[in-house]
């Protein structure tokens, strides 16, 4: 086939696509489309935009009528927000998915055992790998679970990892999320939306399927139950929620429903000698398996934050008896702490003997003078995150930041260090989508779902999220982010 | 010597509640110079007793009553041989250089980090240089100062604090319970890097001898008690207490160890309801070789206002992180 | 079921009951008060809010527009129309994912409807078209719950809790209307009188149905009959508790609990309306009867509470 005419470039709907030193997912070279988007490009030159624009509106009210909305925190009524939706797939060939799948696996199977280990004996600590300081100092980090073991020694059975890709075109990690990671009912959503879309383009692309999560979810949920439970009858499965006002709730209601399973909030739960129940009209029925998507501090008040409304008492006894199962197990932040992240290529090493298949992004510790020093010397140029902050929320990004923020850092960075890690500025790879009538390039990252139970599953995609504003590198759903479908092909 | 250690918690509620959950680390603990011989535990009403061990080793039995209730009544019986070993003397105990690789070589950073109860914060930085206290001579005998000095310095005045009061309230007041003392110490200690932590038990007060020896027990009796163990290089832990003044010795018994009292409160418990509470404690410590003494008076009591007990907030709701 | 799911259904189905209730008792008023003299409206006002729950003024002054704007979008009055909307939606949001996505949407409808409807539309409370805007909004809410949501026990909750609340208002409507003994009982009212007694038939929606089954000839002791005893109109008193009572029964069996209280308390109360005479009740006193049968359907309102949403636990672990 020949290249398209450099004209294309101008032609609509891409007259407004613009380049910058990020990696473009679309165009090897300004109108030279990769070979796994031609398809998708020819498409949308001959399309009318008003068909996609149609096509636009009527993706956005189906969300609506679904329901598919997030929370805003902070305003009272009329807190629910349809998650902003674009049209146009991202698409990963499918050699590139494989390496995605070998890394994330290799990376769960790493985080379970170095949870495992701290957990019990400790080896990776004894021998100097990871500081101990790091570990205990973390506010994730569970004492309650010190010798306790859980099911098949998982402790993350459901993990969103957050990939970015680099301007030389790979893929790095960018966060580990290994408690009660979300968006995958987004994932859902869109791919249901896209078939009906573009029926025939997904067709002859070849996309793997992703409708199975719901399933595969289900029997890695089952795979955990207690071995006293198999004896009784089928294990019973329910997911915990926070309730109507989280901003995940959709969500919830969501996967509840695909799993058909209950959906439960604690004051639906009781503990009685160790075994946990739940009030239903036919009288008490005893759970087996948690899924919860309650924070380690909120799932019981008598073992944790005794103001916790959400939780239920006693679950925490009842769980080191053996008698349920949560999902995912309690105390795994402390792997997924951003500072403890600077760590993770060497606790693969370390357990796995392996080099990782997927990069880290370079990360300054704060609590190390000279990377202290460094890094308050290039806040103009850096990211500074919180360690236990996740969403978006306590975050400066340096080169769109102000002198006053930049102070506000500096004096917290000092009073905290523990609390901070700082990263470079990342250019994150763009993404076409279709804004205003025509298609321009913002910039996306990646979260596959994994999944850990019987072995690790992965459903071949993931939520694409999406910076819709201009110029902008946050991609959160808080903080003006959206997101499109995932198409990974087959071959 | 073998004491006979009777301990009853008793709660009441107006109106009833129900739905009670509770945890207790009552049973004397069996390591270092002590043993626990034999330990009960009854519940009124009758519930199942369960138990496990946290990860200090302390044994923690729990239950629950599932039906309406006035009253909850723990009673703990148990009896305990403890050793007597001598005043540590610092001709036994190593120095800084010891004490430094000793923390090196093993995992004391739970007992080195600063924990809820003890934070080394600006007053208590104060409090640290007004007392000189920096490293100098040996370990022993400066952590030997330092629990004169808490002595000589904070007024024992019971129920000046609460059991959930930070140590500010302690240091700004110049008083409190043992408790407060405990945790001032473990926070000045660990600031030295020495290892240090918290034990809630018992402590057997001798009668008073009239114009006898000077008595230091200012501890009040009937009730449980708190003191500290810092890491001694040579000697390994060894007990301070700072509200009496002592040193080791063979008059405490050791329940419970943590990194501060919110790791070992006696008792622990939730319940659904909306009703006033009312907590009574009432101890009693006797050799064993003694006949046992009537049940005195309950130690002290505390009494809660009302609380809405497990009512959906909205703000917990929204408070739960999505990642 | 979860309890707390049950509980929630139970409740919104009570709530988007009152509010139609409510709605269609002032739609009534406004009709029959352009036939009327003031005075012979202001009692009417009286019973509407002595039927609403309402504390009359304290000054015994009746301002039609202030008492409309208390019944209907006052949001300090829970029993007023915006109210019961607003807590019927609550209680579904709360268990949105039992319920279909078309009764979801048209309950929020609804409550978006009324709750955008402000004082200063007030000629709105002065026209049918709000209050029968409510009404039709909650009859379209019940078909929609029919044909898309399963008639498993969630369904039946709604059941329950729809007549459980009739049941309950019109055995105090017909109350109001009786405390005043009208004589003679068993004769054509008057003109003056008719007004008020088309008036409560038409209160529940019964007045068409009445001209069917007795002609357009009123009498107090007819009408009394029609909606105490009739086992086939859905507004009457017999019909509402044989619903009860078939939803009792429908979830005594899913749930496994056959014999328990609430099941016993409403099959009584059905007995008791089915071999009812109109005369004995009449001659006894109608005030009674119908207090009577309110307090037995409080009865088996709290039994429904104790055995299936706020049971103990102490008495679940025993059985």
């Amino acid at each position: 086939m020949n290249p398209p005419e450099p004209l294309t470039l101008f032609r609509p709907p891409f007259r407004n696509y613009q380049f910058d030193a990020a990696y473009d997912e679309m165009f090897s070279a300004p109108g030279t489309p990769r070979a796994h988007y031609q398809a998708l490009f020819q498409n949308l030159l001959e399309l009318p935009p008003e068909e996609l624009r149609k096509s636009q509106q009527a993706a956005d009210l189906s969300f609506l009528h679904q329901g598919i909305t997030f929370t805003v925190y902070g305003n009272d009524e009329g807190t629910e927000r349809v998650f902003p939706n674009d049209l146009l797939p991202r698409i990963i060939p499918h050699q590139e998915w494989r390496k995605i799948e070998n890394g994330l696996t290799q990376r769960i199977a790493a985080l379970n055992l170095f949870l495992e280990d701290i957990y019990h004996h400790g080896r990776i600590l004894a021998d100097g790998i990871v500081p101990r300081e790091l570990v205990y100092s973390c506010r994730h980090f569970r004492r309650e679970m010190r010798g306790l073991t859980v099911p098949r020694g998982i402790y993350v059975s459901i993990c969103g990892t957050d990939l970015v890709r680099l301007p030389d075109g790979s893929f790095a990690v960018l966060e580990d999320n290994l408690r009660v990671p979300s968006g995958v009912s987004y994932m859902l959503a869109n791919r249901k939306v896209l078939k009906k879309v573009f029926p025939t383009l997904f067709r002859d692309y070849g996309v793997s399927p992703v409708d199975h999560y719901a399933q595969a979810l289900l029997a890695t949920l089952r795979a955990l139950a207690p071995a006293s439970s198999s004896a009784r009858h089928e294990p019973k499965v329910v997911l915990l929620t926070p309730g109507v006002f989280n901003s995940a709730y959709f969500e919830h209601t969501f996967l509840a429903q695909q799993m058909g399973i209950e959906l439960v909030e604690g004051r639906d739960l009781l503990v009685h000698d160790n075994v946990v129940y739940m009030r239903t009209t036919a009288g008490l029925r005893r759970v087996d398996v948690i899924y919860r998507r309650v924070d380690d501090d909120f799932l019981d008040p008598l073992c944790f934050r005794q103001d916790s409304s959400l939780g239920v008492p006693g679950l925490f006894n009842a769980y080191r008896a053996g008698n349920v199962v949560l999902a995912n197990a309690i105390g795994t932040g402390v792997a997924d702490d951003k500072a403890l992240y600077a760590y993770v290529p060497a606790i693969i090493r370390y357990y796995l003997d392996e080099d990782p298949i997927l990069a880290n992004v370079q990360t300054y510790l704060l609590t190390d003078r000279s990377q202290r020093s460094y890094v308050l010397e290039h806040l103009d140029e850096l990211v500074v995150k919180a360690v236990g902050e996740s969403g978006g929320y306590g975050m400066l990004i340096g080169p769109h930041s102000t002198e006053v923020e930049r102070e506000e850092f500096r004096r917290r960075i000092e009073a905290e260090p523990r609390n901070y890690i700082a990263q470079p500025t990342l250019s994150l790879s763009r993404a076409p989508c279709f804004l205003d009538g025509e298609v321009q390039a913002r910039h996306v990252d990646l979260r596959p779902y994994i999944l850990y139970g019987e072995n690790v599953t992965l459903v071949p995609g993931g939520l694409t999220r999406v910076a819709l504003r201009r110029g902008s590198l946050v991609v959160n759903s808080s903080q003006g982010g959206g997101s499109k479908d995932t198409w990974v092909l087959r071959a | 010597m073998i004491y006979s250690v009777r301990h009853t918690t008793t709660f009441r509620y107006e109106p009833a509640v129900r739905e009670s959950l509770m945890e207790v680390r009552l049973q004397p603990r069996s390591d270092g110079d002590q043993r626990c011989l034999s330990f009960t535990l009854d519940v009124d009403p009758a519930a199942n007793i369960m138990q496990y061990r946290d990860f200090t080793g302390n044994t923690v039995h729990h239950f629950d009553i599932a039906g309406t209730h006035k009253l909850v009544k723990v009673t703990a019986r148990s009896s305990v041989e403890v050793q007597f070993v001598s005043a540590p003397r610092a001709a036994d105990s190593g120095d800084w250089a010891d004490l430094d690789a000793l923390v090196a070589g093993n995992d004391y950073w739970e007992m080195l980090l600063p924990s809820h109860f003890a934070q080394f914060n600006p007053p208590l930085q104060q409090l640290a240089r007004e007392l000189g206290c920096e490293r100098r001579g040996n370990p022993l005998g400066l952590l030997m100062e330092v629990n004169e000095a808490i002595y000589k310095l904070f007024a024992y005045v019971p129920n000046s604090t609460k059991v959930d009061s930070p140590i500010e309230d302690a240091l700004r007041s110049r008083q409190g319970v043992c408790q407060d003392f405990a945790h001032i110490m473990i926070a000045l200690v660990r600031g030295l890097q020495i290892p240090c932590r918290y034990v809630s038990g018992y402590m057997f007060h001798r009668e008073k001898i009239e114009g006898g020896e000077i008595e230091n027990d200012r501890s009040l009796e009937g009730a449980s008690h708190a003191w500290v163990e810092a890491l001694v290089p040579r000697l390994g832990w060894v007990a301070f207490d700072p509200t009496n003044n002592l040193v080791g010795g063979d008059r405490h018994i050791r329940v419970a160890i943590g990194r501060d009292y919110a790791d070992v409160p006696p008792t622990r418990g939730v319940y659904k309801g909306e009703a006033q509470s009312e907590l009574s404690v009432a101890v009693t410590v006797s050799p064993a070789d003694s006949v046992a003494p009537e049940p005195v008076m309950p130690s002290f009591v505390v009494r809660s206002r009302p609380v809405l007990v497990r009512t959906v907030v909205r703000s917990d709701q929204e408070q739960q992180q999505q990642q | 079921m979860l309890s707390r799911v049950a509980d929630s259904l139970y409740w919104m189905s009570r709530y988007l009951e009152r509010a139609e209730h409510t709605a269609r008792l002032i739609d009534v008023d406004l009709q029959l008060r352009l036939d009327q003299s003031l005075e012979a409206g202001a009692g009417r006002w009286l019973r509407l809010l002595q039927a609403s729950q309402v504390p009359p003024p304290e000054d015994g002054k009746i301002d039609a527009e202030s008492l409309t704007n208390v019944l209907t979008l006052d949001r300090t009055n829970p029993s007023s129309i915006l109210s019961c909307v607003a807590a019927a939606r609550e209680n579904l949001r709360q268990v949105r994912e039992q319920c279909s996505t078309e009764m979801w949407e048209q309950l929020n409808r609804l409550y978006l409807q009324v709750n955008s409807t402000t004082a200063s539309e007030a000629w709105l409370l002065h026209t049918h078209v709000f209050f029968r805007a409510v009404q039709e909004g909650a009859h379209l809410f019940q078909g929609v719950t029919d044909s898309t949501m399963s008639h498993g026990e969630g369904w039946q909750y709604i059941q329950l809790g729809r007549f459980v609340e009739r049941t309950d208002e019109l055995a105090r409507l017909i109350g109001t209307h009786f405390g005043r003994l009208p004589h003679p009982l068993d004769q054509a009212v008057e003109s003056e009188e008719y007004l008020e007694w088309v008036g409560l038939l038409k209160s529940c929606a019964a007045f068409e149905a009445y001209c069917k089954t007795y002609t357009a000839e009123i009498r107090p002791m007819r009408v009394a009959e029609f909606l105490l005893l009739n086992p086939e109109f859905p507004h009457s008193v017999r019909f509402s508790v044989d619903r009860v009572q078939a939803a009792l029964v429908a979830i005594g069996e899913l749930t496994e609990r056959k014999a328990e209280q609430p099941v016993r308390l409403a099959g009584r109360l059905c007995a008791t309306l089915s071999f009812s005479q109109i005369e004995e009740i009449m001659a006894s006193g109608a005030n009674g009867y119908v207090d009577s049968v309110r307090w037995q359907c409080a009865q088996a309102h709290t039994a429904i509470q104790q055995v299936y949403f706020d049971y103990s636990v102490e008495s679940a672990l025993v059985s």
